[in-house]
């Protein structure tokens, strides 16, 4: 019986995405493409993976849809100017056509061939009381694979210096209109303190049940970006040293635990058992804090880049 | 039971298909931002339903982050769209 639902999730989730393809209008398009990260988020639970499940829900749903609204802004700003309406040339379509088929055919044989027994399933459930956590993906995220993990918090931060080299810094000091609207105002002080509680909950959570660093530091962001968005902008009213400081510490934090574990004889990411539970949870916080600070940070730039009728701001004084 | 539950999440699911006519439509960027609301509240509705069903209730978890994100995009629509609206100097 329930195949009626599934079945139903997966024509519309097709469906959307070649809809999403095919749209003849920008806002079309990038609504469409919030359906398709619901129907997504959907799948994903009814699949059994509620990580992926919270992670699209976060992402998709929150950081992306701020991001494109932003974006779509300024392109029908341009669009109603009459400039950068211009299509890319024959060639490069073809090229990232090209590389797009590349990409996916390579993808398409990475997973083709399943190894015999299930992969690395029974393994990993096996060596659970080894690694200080009780949840499977966890585990494997913060404890066997670890180096991968801190490449991806690298990658967050590569992107924000991508930003930094390409444009000024001065970009994330012009806040959006400040809120003066009551009812707004009461909206974004509200939600805040509700959405840096909620992410909290999911890094602690990511002990025993799905949840984890990466979901909790979308919505550590979510609630900066609020900030931002209500005219307290927090990341770029922060003293320099600090702000560095939360960029790098968890990238900077996972290297030195790395070093300290070699320098003690062990590998890179060997956690000693007794203290592994405790270093993973550090590890997580400082992770999340660095994530979160980068995603304000991205959307402070990309805001501050299309608002061109923003006065000059002037940092507060605390 | 079980088939109550599967029939609500069909009805569900089927209110966003109709939801989708408006994003395809709707004249205006606000028309397609409240149905996003609408998708995003069903979305969690849906969870909520497969949680019983499932008896899973680590889908609640799914359905608290879709509800307290929810709130983001209207108030980025209000501040960022409003703005560049009435000062039109672009």
């Amino acid at each position: 019986m329930s195949l009626w639902i599934d079945s139903l999730l997966a024509v519309l989730a097709v469906f959307l995405a070649v809809r999403c393809l095919l749209a003849p209008t920008l806002p079309q398009c990038v609504f469409l493409f919030f359906a398709f990260g619901l129907t997504l988020a959907l799948a994903w639970a009814r699949l059994g993976a509620v990580d992926v499940a919270i992670a699209e829900a976060a992402i998709a749903a929150g950081f992306l849809g701020v991001l494109l609204i932003d974006a779509l802004r300024d392109f029908s700003r341009s669009r109603s100017t009459g400039e950068g309406g211009d299509r890319p040339s024959r060639v490069s379509q073809g090229l990232v056509g090209a590389g797009v088929l590349v990409f996916l055919v390579v993808a398409i044989e990475a997973v083709w061939r399943v190894p015999n027994g299930g992969g690395l399933t029974a393994l990993a459930a096996d060596n659970l009381p080894q690694s200080g956590v009780d949840h499977p993906v966890t585990a494997v995220l913060l404890n066997y694979r670890s180096y991968d993990t801190w490449l991806e918090v690298g990658v967050v931060l590569m992107a924000l210096l991508a930003l930094f080299a390409t444009g000024g810094r001065e970009y994330f000091c012009r806040p959006v209109v400040r809120a003066v609207d009551p009812l707004l105002r009461q909206v974004i002080l509200l939600f805040t303190p509700v959405l840096f509680l909620v992410g909290a909950f999911l890094l602690y959570l990511g002990k025993t049940e799905p949840g984890g660093a990466f979901q909790a530091a979308v919505l550590w962001g979510a609630g900066g970006i609020l900030l931002h968005l209500g005219g307290w902008p927090v990341f770029a009213s922060m003293a320099p040293w600090l702000r560095h400081l939360l960029l790098t510490a968890g990238f900077g934090f996972f290297l030195l635990l790395g070093f300290l574990f070699m320098a003690g004889g062990g590998a890179l990411f060997e956690y000693p058992l007794a203290q592994a539970g405790l270093l993973i949870l550090v590890v997580e916080t400082l992770a999340a804090l660095s994530i979160a600070a980068a995603l304000t940070a991205i959307f402070a730039y990309f805001n501050g880049m299309s608002a061109e009728s923003a006065e000059p701001f002037t940092p507060a004084s605390s | 039971m079980n088939g109550f539950f599967i029939g609500v999440c069909l009805f569900l699911l089927l209110n966003i298909c109709l939801g989708l006519l408006r994003v395809w439509r709707g004249p205006t960027v606000a028309d397609r931002l409240l149905t996003t609301q609408l998708f995003g509240t069903t979305g969690m509705a849906i969870l909520i339903v497969l949680a019983g069903y499932l008896g899973e209730l680590t889908l609640l978890n799914v359905a608290i982050t879709f509800n307290v994100l929810a709130v983001l995009l209207v108030i980025c629509f209000v501040q960022v769209w409003k703005p560049g609206k009435k000062g039109g100097k672009a």
